[in-house]
C-alpha cells in the first residue's frame, strides 16, 4: 500500500560515530531539565509544572523520571483546542466506527470490556517534548523533558474492532477524532489519522485503563487510542470517531502540523525550511540522566551512582554507555528490569570519581536495530524528536 | 507478631508519607457520569500598549500563558503567529487590532529588544 509516511533515519545506525563526540563544541543544553517553572494542581493529578492552563499542557517534574512506570496523576497533559471534556457519561458515551466500512458500529464501554483485553507498558512522548532546549529556539509548547512518561496500558486490539466493521479493500487511511472541540468553529477540529497497514497492526489498541485504572480525565477519559512506539500526537484522548478512509485525511493537525522534514534526519540547517515534509511518526532513541543533576557536588572519593532512563520508538533498548569525560572514554551502565520493546528501561552506573574537578556526564543509548542518538542537535522548525546525547555537568570535591 | 506491627506501621508512615508527597485531587465520581473541574489559573502578562487587546482577543480561544511561555521570538515571527491564529484558526481579530497585538507581542516578548 502506497503510504505518505516513512520512517526517520537509519541514520546513526553504528556506534562508530561515538569517537566524534570529543570533537563537540556547544549547541547541546547542559542540563535538560533546568527550567521547572510554576507547580499547578488540576484534578486527578498531583503537582505539575504549567505551561498553559487552557487547554492544559502540564509537564511531569523530573523526580517521577527515577520510576520504572509513572504514577497516573504524575502523567504530563497535553490538550491541542480550549474545549476539552470534563464529563463523560458512561451510559451515552460511544465510539463510533464507520466510513469505508462494511458496517457501522457503535461500541460502549462494556462492549469494550467484552472483547479480549490487551496490557502492556509503553512509553508516551509528546513529539515537541524537549522542545525548549532546542537552538536556535524554535515557537510552540516549551516543554523541558517532562512531556513523557511510561504507562501499562489495558484495552482492546484497534484490529478486531476494524475486523468487526470490516474494512473495504481500497481503504488507505484510518481516523481518529476525540471529544474535543475549538472554542470556535472556525478552529480546525483535532482528527489525526494513520496508513491503514499501520492501523491494523497487532499491538494499537484502544486503552481504557492506565497502570490498571481508568484513564484520568486529562488523559483521555474513557479511551484513547494507544500507537506503541509512535509520538503521542497519533494517541487520540476521549476517542469518539474511528473512521476508516478510502482517500488521505485532509486535517490541518496532519498538514501543516505535525510534520517532519522527509530525509532520513528528519533535519535541516538551523533557520532554514524543508522543501518536502512527512508526518511525524515513530519515535527516536534516547537516554535522559536523571541523576545526579546539573551542578550537583559529590564528594571525592565516595562512590556516587550515574543513573536515568532509555526508550526507543519500539525497538527496546540494546545497550547505554555513560562518560563522565565528556565523552572521550564510555562504559556500559547496567540495565534495569526489562518491561518489553515499548517500555522505558532504568540504567545505572556506579562511578567513584577520585579527584577534585568538573566532570561532562553523558549517556547515550542504542536500540535493538541500531538506531542510536546524534551528538549534536538535529534542528528542525517545529521542534520535534529532540535525542541529542545528554551532557551534565558536576563538582567533584 | 511484634515485626508485623513494626512492619504495619512502616507501611502506614509510608502511605501517610506518599499521601503528604503525592496529593491529587480527586474527581467528583457519580456512577456511570465522570466529571472533573478545571481550575481557573490567572497569567500575568507585562504591562504595555496593547495588553488589553491580547488579555480580551486571544484570551477567546486559549489562555494568554501561551505568549510568556515563549522564547524572545523576533517581531516577524510574532506577527506570523497572530496571523496563523487569525488565518488557520479564525481568530475574529480586525487588521487593525492585529498590529497593535504583534507590537505588544515584539516590544514585551521580542528577540529584538532587551
Amino acid at each position: 500500500m502506497k503510504s505518505r509516511f516513512f520512517s526517520r533515519r537509519d541514520f546513526l545506525k553504528t556506534a562508530s560515530s561515538i569517537s566524534m563526540v570529543t570533537a563537540l563544541g556547544g549547541g547541546i543544553p547542559s542540563d535538560l531539565f533546568a527550567s521547572e517553572g510554576k507547580l499547578v494542581r488540576f484534578p486527578e493529578k498531583t503537582d505539575l509544572i504549567l505551561l498553559t492552563s487552557r487547554p492544559p499542557q502540564l509537564e511531569t517534574p523530573k523526580h517521577f523520571f527515577k520510576e520504572l512506570i509513572t504514577p497516573n496523576e504524575a502523567l504530563f497533559v497535553r490538550w491541542h483546542i480550549a474545549n476539552i471534556p470534563t464529563s463523560v457519561d458512561l451510559r451515552t458515551w460511544r465510539i463510533k466506527v464507520g466510513g469505508n466500512t462494511e458496517r457501522p458500529l457503535e461500541l460502549s464501554m462494556d462492549d469494550l470490556k467484552g472483547l479480549p483485553k490487551v496490557t502492556y507498558t509503553a512509553v508516551i512522548q509528546c513529539a515537541g517534548n524537549g522542545r525548549s532546549f532546542f537552538n536556535p529556539r524554535v515557537p510552540g509548547g516549551q516543554w523541558g523533558n517532562g512531556a513523557m512518561g511510561n504507562i501499562t496500558w489495558g484495552g482492546v486490539r484497534l484490529k478486531d474492532i476494524l475486523a468487526k466493521a470490516g474494512v473495504k479493500g481500497d481503504s488507505v487511511e484510518v481516523a481518529f477524532n476525540g471529544l474535543d472541540s475549538g472554542p470556535l468553529p472556525t478552529i480546525p477540529d483535532l482528527v489525526k489519522s494513520l496508513p491503514v497497514d499501520k492501523a491494523l497492526e497487532e499491538d494499537i489498541i484502544i486503552a481504557y485503563e492506565m497502570n490498571g485504572k481508568p484513564l484520568t480525565m486529562l488523559n483521555g477519559f474513557p479511551a484513547r487510542l494507544v500507537v506503541p512506539g509512535w509520538y503521542a500526537s497519533y494517541w487520540m484522548k476521549a476517542l469518539s470517531d474511528v473512521t476508516v478512509l478510502s482517500k488521505p485525511l485532509a486535517s490541518f493537525w496532519m498538514d501543516p502540523a505535525y510534520r517532519i522534514p522527509a530525509n532520513p534526519c528528519a533535519c535541516v540547517p538551523p533557520g532554514t525550511k524543508p522543501d518536502k515534509t512527512v508526518p511525524i511518526n515513530r519515535m527516536d532513541t534516547r537516554s535522559l540522566i536523571i541523576e545526579p543533576s546539573q551542578g550537583n557536588r559529590l564528594p571525592v572519593g565516595k562512590e556516587a551512582t550515574i543513573s536515568g532512563l532509555a526508550f526507543s520508538g519500539g525497538y527496546g533498548i540494546k545497550d547505554v554507555v555513560v562518560s563522565v569525560d565528556g565523552g572521550k572514554t564510555w562504559r556500559e551502565a547496567k540495565l534495569g528490569k526489562d518491561l518489553g520493546k515499548y517500555s522505558w528501561i532504568l540504567w545505572s552506573l556506579p562511578w567513584k570519581p577520585e579527584q577534585k574537578g568538573k566532570y561532562t556526564l553523558m549517556a547515550r543509548a542504542t536500540n535493538s536495530i541500531g538506531e542510536s542518538q546524534p551528538l549534536d542537535s538535529l534542528w528542525n522548525p517545529s521542534g520535534y524528536m529532540l535525542n541529542t546525547i545528554e551532557k551534565v555537568d558536576v563538582i567533584v570535591g | 507478631m511484634k515485626k508485623n506491627i513494626v512492619f504495619a506501621m512502616l507501611v502506614s508512615a509510608g502511605v501517610l508519607l506518599l499521601q503528604y508527597q503525592v496529593p491529587i485531587v480527586q474527581a467528583e465520581e457519580t456512577g456511570p457520569v465522570h466529571s472533573i473541574t478545571l481550575p481557573t489559573i490567572p497569567a500575568e502578562l507585562k504591562e504595555g500598549p496593547g495588553k488589553d487587546k491580547v488579555m480580551t482577543l486571544c484570551a477567546i480561544c486559549h489562555s494568554p500563558d501561551y505568549i510568556p511561555m515563549q522564547p524572545p521570538l523576533p517581531a516577524k515571527t510574532w506577527d506570523h503567529e497572530v496571523h496563523k491564529m487569525i488565518k488557520t484558526f479564525g481568530a475574529p481579530i480586525s487588521d487593525e487590532d492585529a498590529k497593535i497585538i504583534s507590537s505588544y507581542l515584539a516590544a514585551q516578548y521580542g528577540a529584538d529588544k532587551k
